[in-house]
């Protein structure tokens, strides 16, 4: 176990490194995110204003608000990049390079990419949750913090990462067919938005939707660990959830190592 | 060592028919064609040996190395590297082999060199003490000391080929792949790259396979070469052989002083020589002449010149790699 984070360390630190020498990005992105939250606050707000009562479909203007911080906190922290990783990758043959080292090509990119959620917990996770905090603090006239939840949304938020990134894996090898994957991606990252309950909250969609969604993986990814930090999965319901979210990691796994080895034997490395 | 058996590469390849109808056609149903890159290729390398593998741009050169280091996985055939099979068993088999592909790098883009080497040393789990020892002597032979600092992506090519080697060799590879490891490199930096080719090769029996378009670095280099075109093999054996037994084509080139006084057909006549052996042409005032320096020496072309005419900017030039093949080709060697 010690030799292989050994192993596998020097990747998550070189990518810390790399992606801090452009750390005028993140802030940009992040700017950009933040104001996407704002918008949608107003949304809602707006929608809340229109309707009669205080609550809606279970939540009132305070989750709202909750649940619109922390879903796209959580959704920005549990982005995997491995997807336009692996494309660019296969795109410009520098796969090559990677699979000359002695190290699995999985877990070296895996290792890579959690140099982003390390650094967004850092610079905007806990930053944009002591701002949602001390706004519940203030709107409510006591503390709401709840540390149990918060420690079992990052231990969900661990998992909804890892199912993010195999996900991606998985989808990221569509490269090896479609050489340039840049259209699909966008398609995927809307798709996405809309599925993980990003968008609009699952429950606020038709029942029938709702069970379809809240079963696929893409649930997983944000909605389940934003659901237990608010404190709406409790007991038995957690359990389920948080176990739904482990099968669909296990699933991933397994449907990303197939791939893989089907893919890999059709490589073709391109020009040099 | 090295042992390849009737190696063989297919790709299959999209086949689009010209113009944007062509483009909008092979959209919804393409056509496919089958290509051998690589077409039963086989020889056998002992340690320690300095493998020159050569071949004009597209012969399958590439190819056979992406198949040799375990990128590619043969369509037939088999290679053997120290008793293992590269794709089927890539990841043990990678620890003991050193790859170059200059076109490539293996180094991490955004940050300073020094991290790369610092990755590497974990990857391959050289000890501290082994790792101190070899980036000094590394530094010495490839002189890594005056950028070790500066991000990868701000170095100058020769640098960062320079580089790349360093760390193909950090982990002393038995065999080590180099693909073109002097392409668009200046002289110094060719000789650097080279004395440390001969270096590692002479010191650590390393087993070097290099491809290359310059054939000083075979002259160099080289005690053997394998030649491919159009992915079949053509010739296996010693550069010297290859030499004297098809002499090597060089290129006379003179500009007349005086372009009325120079008549080609006497030039020609003086020689007594025709065919494959003799070829001349010119443009823009510049004669070229192509001949076999087997037939006639160098020397005694110069001084022939040199009396016949007044000329200025007289140079001699060496036929490249590719002018041998294309004349080995032509004459259909037999391997």
């Amino acid at each position: 176990m010690n030799k292989f984070f050994r192993l596998y360390m020097p990747f998550t630190r070189a990518g810390i490194q790399s992606t801090l020498m452009y750390s005028i990005n993140i802030i940009f992105f992040s700017l950009s995110e933040l104001l996407y939250c704002f918008v949608m606050y107003y949304v809602w707000l707006a929608v809340f204003d229109a309707s009669d009562g205080q609550n809606f479909m279970g939540f009132d203007m305070q989750d709202m608000v909750l649940y619109l911080f922390m879903t796209n906190v959580t959704a920005y922290l549990t982005m995997s990049q491995a997807d336009s990783a692996i494309a660019e990758e296969i795109k410009d043959g520098s796969i090559a390079m990677r699979l000359l080292k002695p190290v699995d090509y999985h877990i070296s990119i895996l290792f890579k990419d959690i140099a982003n959620p390390i650094i967004l917990f850092f610079m905007v996770f806990l930053p944009m949750t002591v701002c949602v905090e001390i706004y519940r603090g203030v709107t409510a006239g006591m503390i709401m913090f709840q540390p149990l939840n918060c420690l079992l949304y990052l231990l969900s938020g661990i998992i909804a990462y890892l199912v993010s990134f195999y996900l991606n894996m998985c989808f990221g090898f569509l490269a090896f067919y479609v050489t340039n994957l840049w259209g699909v991606s966008m398609f995927k990252k809307i798709l996405l938005k809309f599925l993980s309950g990003a968008a609009i909250p699952l429950a606020f969609m038709p029942a029938a939707l709702k069970n379809i969604l809240a079963f696929l993986p893409f649930s997983s990814l944000s909605y389940t660990p934003v659901m237990i930090y608010m404190g709406k999965y409790t007991g038995a319901e957690l359990l389920l959830n948080v176990g739904l979210q482990v099968f669909w990691l296990i699933a991933l796994i397994v449907l990303c190592k197939l791939i893989w080895n089907r893919a890999i034997r059709r490589l073709c490395v391109q020009g040099g | 060592m090295i042992e390849v058996e009737h190696l063989k590469k297919e790709f299959r390849k999209v086949v689009k028919e010209p113009g944007l109808k062509g483009s909008v056609k092979s959209l919804f149903k393409p056509k496919y064609e089958t290509v051998a890159a690589v077409d039963d290729i086989s020889f056998h390398v002992p340690k320690g040996e300095i493998l020159g593998f050569i071949g004009p741009n597209g012969a399958g050169k590439s190819t056979v190395i992406k198949m040799l280091t375990g990128i590619l996985t043969p369509t037939s055939g088999s290679c053997t590297i120290n008793g293992k099979d590269p794709a089927a068993d890539r990841k043990r088999y990678v620890k003991e082999i050193g790859v170059v592909f200059g076109q490539r790098t293996q180094l991490w883009w955004d940050l300073p060199l020094r991290e790369t080497y610092g990755v590497l040393k974990e990857v391959y789990s050289v000890p501290d003490e082994k790792y101190q020892k070899r980036m000094e002597l590394l530094n010495e032979v490839l002189e890594l000391d005056d950028f070790i600092g500066s991000p990868v992506r701000t170095l100058s090519l020769g640098q960062r080929m320079r580089a790349d080697i360093a760390a193909s060799l950090l982990h002393s590879p038995k065999v080590l792949f180099l693909d073109e490891p002097t392409i668009g490199l200046d002289v110094v930096v060719k000789n650097n790259i080279r004395n440390a080719i001969m270096e590692i090769n002479r010191t650590e029996k390393t087993t070097v396979i290099l491809t290359t378009h310059d054939i000083s670095d075979i002259e160099l280099l080289c005690s053997r070469i394998v030649m491919v075109d159009k992915g079949h093999k053509v010739y296996d054996g010693s550069l010297d052989a290859l030499k004297s037994k098809y002499g090597i084509m060089r290129e006379l080139v003179f500009q007349p002083e005086i372009a009325e006084n120079f008549s080609e057909k006497d030039f020609i006549g003086g020689l007594k020589l025709g065919g494959e052996d003799l070829t001349v042409g010119h443009e823009n005032g510049k004669w070229r002449v192509r001949f076999n320096s087997e037939k006639i020496p160098v020397k005694d072309m110069l001084s022939y010149t040199l009396s016949h005419i007044e000329a200025k900017d007289i140079s001699m030039r060496e036929a490249d790699v590719e002018e041998i093949i294309r004349r080995l080709y032509k004459e259909g060697v037999g391997v």
